[in-house]
């Protein structure tokens, strides 16, 4: 029993992880007062980049060309958004399409009808140690890839940066009241490009977890909503770093909850479980809602500066 | 103004890069097509309901695409979809395109092959995994159940801890067959074998398929029968990562997919299939019918990793080829049971909205 107790902790912190950097990027974006729905085009771009560059120069280098990926299609993004003050809506939906269809083809061009296999090497966990002899937690918690601990780290470094650093001001200016923030000298389109590339960077390592820390090989789709979760679980995190993580945790939960469910053989009809992460995601964003209104940038997905 | 311009090429970039008729006949002329067959303009067109780099399913069917081009000189298209309401729309453009053959992969396009095809009777629609037919459009059904259940009989006599796991996609009845004739198959080997089953919820969540796998070894699972096509992927990984598991692969042959850890898979030669009939189509032979497809046809059966040979019990690898023997002669019957088999005949509705929206089908 404490076999699956672990295990369910271990499941959700790997569900999670990816969740957390895609999540974490789109904060900062919005922070920025750009909703940036083109995510789940970055994280599959990132998954490309980490099965191209692991191909050729190992786990560290598809990181990086996963970072590298990710930002090439936030960059899209950006242009049209921050520059050219396009819809954001409009455009980050095209991200998203061309996101999933340029890395299907590449693939196909890369490597062939067959695809890659299972030959891309992976990032093995890196047991901390004492800390990971920590009954039922410590195994699930530092018993991971180092990426789950750059994602650990990565939580406290932005929260103190958006909120006690002179750039985290200009950050949440911009997104509040981008017209005061210009008076103020703030550059209102570099900082939400510059907001746009660091999410599309964390994006693309969110894609490049989801192949160099867990399956070991690209599939065409296998973001599969992930993106779109990540933009919920900035809502349901208030906007805000820490809750952005309390978010991914409680979404990884629920996500390893169903997989356990369905192993153990209870009998229901499975889209009950499948079901479970999404209506808990709901139920969660309906309770934060109500308990403190507010909480959005107030000119979050706004395209005109006035 | 210039702003929505660019954005709209764009969303035409993106929308064509995301796939509608890729991979027409790779840059030959329509001249040269023409004079490389013997039947000019004879066309043929497959839909997959996922990536035909998915080393299952869908990579099986694109193989049979690819033959009838290069045997029977046929000019072809291939598309993926990725939601139901693209089904409609691409059968009828293939139909107003003039396309001799639309092949359907996967049970999920059953329905909107029955609305379409009435209205281009020159075109034959053929649904793989379809239990249905009608003037202009057919189905195969593959029992692919035969090579599941020697599959079952496997895993049951390698089991170390008498626990056994089905992973599929989402729940196609084409799918749960197949799942039903491995459980089938375990219990004829060992009555009390517990046979765990989770379903991923689409078809290419390879990160999730490999929670699943991860959550059933958990519960003590050491032999998996996966049936999740690009999503599959994951369960492989599962098993790589570790100890002492297995894993079954289905449609293709997936034993190189993960050879240390594959002991054999259930394979449809598709390929074959597709060709067949497609031979028959040019030649204006084919009627339109259900064509059961399995051992007996020598379309669904079962290969083994030569490498993991020696892992195989003598006695289940001498029941296999028994039971192999009786399923060529038409000789066996699984013992599929009868809710299942009322539930595979049924024309299934809401599948195919997986979170994707891309359900696949069959598989069997």
């Amino acid at each position: 029993m404490s076999g699956s107790v672990t295990a369910f902790f271990e499941a959700t912190v790997r569900t999670a992880t990816p969740l957390l950097f895609a999540g974490l990027g789109e904060t900062l974006a919005e922070q920025a007062g750009v909703i940036n729905v083109g995510l789940e085009g970055i994280v599959i771009a990132g998954a490309f980049g980490a099965v191209a560059g692991a191909a050729v120069g190992g786990v560290a280098f598809g990181f990086l060309v996963a970072a590298a990926g990710g930002a090439a299609m936030a960059a899209v993004f950006a242009v049209f958004a921050a520059i050219l003050r396009s819809d954001q809506i409009i455009a980050g939906t095209a991200v998203t399409l061309l996101g999933l269809g340029v890395t299907g083809t590449l693939y196909r061009w890369e490597f062939g009808p067959s695809g890659a296999a299972l030959t891309i090497p992976t990032m093995h966990a890196m047991p901390l140690p004492l800390l990971d002899n920590i009954p039922v937690l410590g195994p699930a918690l530092f018993g991971q890839p180092p990426v789950a601990y750059a994602a650990y780290l990565l939580v406290p470094a932005l929260w103190w940066w958006t909120y006690r650093t002179y750039g985290g001001l200009a950050l949440r200016a911009v997104g509040e009241n981008p017209e005061a923030a210009r008076v103020a000298g703030i550059p209102v389109r570099r900082v939400q490009f510059a907001a746009i590339m660091a999410g599309g960077v964390l994006g693309g390592v969110s894609g490049g977890t989801l192949v160099l820390a867990q399956v070991g090989t690209f599939a065409e789709g296998m973001s599969a909503g992930r993106g779109f979760i990540a933009i919920a679980i900035v809502a349901l995190g208030r906007w805000n770093p820490a809750g952005a993580a309390a978010a991914a945790v409680i979404f990884g939960a629920a996500s390893a909850l169903q997989f356990l469910f369905q192993a153990m053989g209870w009998h229901a009809p499975y889209q009950l479980f499948l079901a479970f992460p999404y209506v808990l995601t709901l139920a969660a964003l309906a309770f934060a809602g109500s308990a403190r209104q507010g909480g959005a940038p107030a000119a979050l997905g706004r395209a005109r500066i006035d | 103004m210039r702003v929505s311009a660019l954005l709209h090429i764009t969303l035409c970039l993106s929308l064509s890069a995301c796939g509608q008729l890729q991979d027409t006949h790779r840059g030959r002329s329509a001249s040269d097509r023409a004079a490389a067959s013997g039947h000019e303009g004879f066309k043929v067109a497959l839909l997959t309901p996922g990536p035909i780099s998915d080393q299952a399913w869908n990579a099986a069917a694109y193989r049979g695409l690819l033959r009838i081009r290069d045997s029977l000189g046929a000019q072809i298209s291939n598309v993926e979809t990725k939601t139901p309401a693209e089904f409609d729309e691409n059968f009828r453009q293939y139909g107003a395109q003039g396309y001799n053959l639309v092949i359907a992969n996967g049970f999920e396009y059953q329905d909107a092959v029955q609305r379409v095809a009435p209205d281009y009777p020159q075109t034959m629609y053929l649904t793989t995994s379809g239990d249905r037919t009608g003037q202009n459009w057919a189905g195969i059904d593959f029992r692919f159940e035969e090579g599941a259940y020697l599959a079952g009989v496997i895993a049951a006599s390698v089991s170390k801890n008498g626990v056994i796991g089905t992973i599929g996609g989402t729940e196609l009845p084409p799918v749960k067959r197949g799942f039903a004739g491995f459980a089938a198959g375990a219990h004829s080997v060992n009555p009390r074998i517990r046979v765990l089953s989770s379903y991923v919820g689409n078809w290419d969540d390879a990160s999730a398929a490999k929670e699943q796998a991860l959550a059933q070894i958990t519960q003590g699972a050491d032999v998996i029968f996966q049936n999740a096509d690009a999503a599959g992927l994951g369960v492989f990984q599962a098993a790589k990562d570790s100890k002492g598991v297995w894993v079954i692969g289905s449609n293709s042959d997936q034993n190189g997919v993960a050879p240390a850890v594959t002991l054999a898979s259930v394979v449809i030669d598709l390929p074959h299939a597709l060709f067949m009939i497609g031979q028959q189509v040019r030649d204006g032979r084919f009627t339109p019918a259900v064509i059961t497809l399995g051992a007996e046809q020598q379309v669904v059966r079962l290969v083994i990793n030569p490498a993991l040979g020696p892992e195989i019990p003598r006695p289940a690898r001498a029941a296999i080829d028994s039971i192999h023997a009786l399923q060529m002669a038409g000789k066996f019957v699984v013992p599929v049971d009868t809710a299942m088999n009322a539930a595979a005949s049924a024309p299934a509705t809401g599948h195919g909205s997986s979170s994707s929206g891309r359900s696949r089908g069959l598989r069997d």
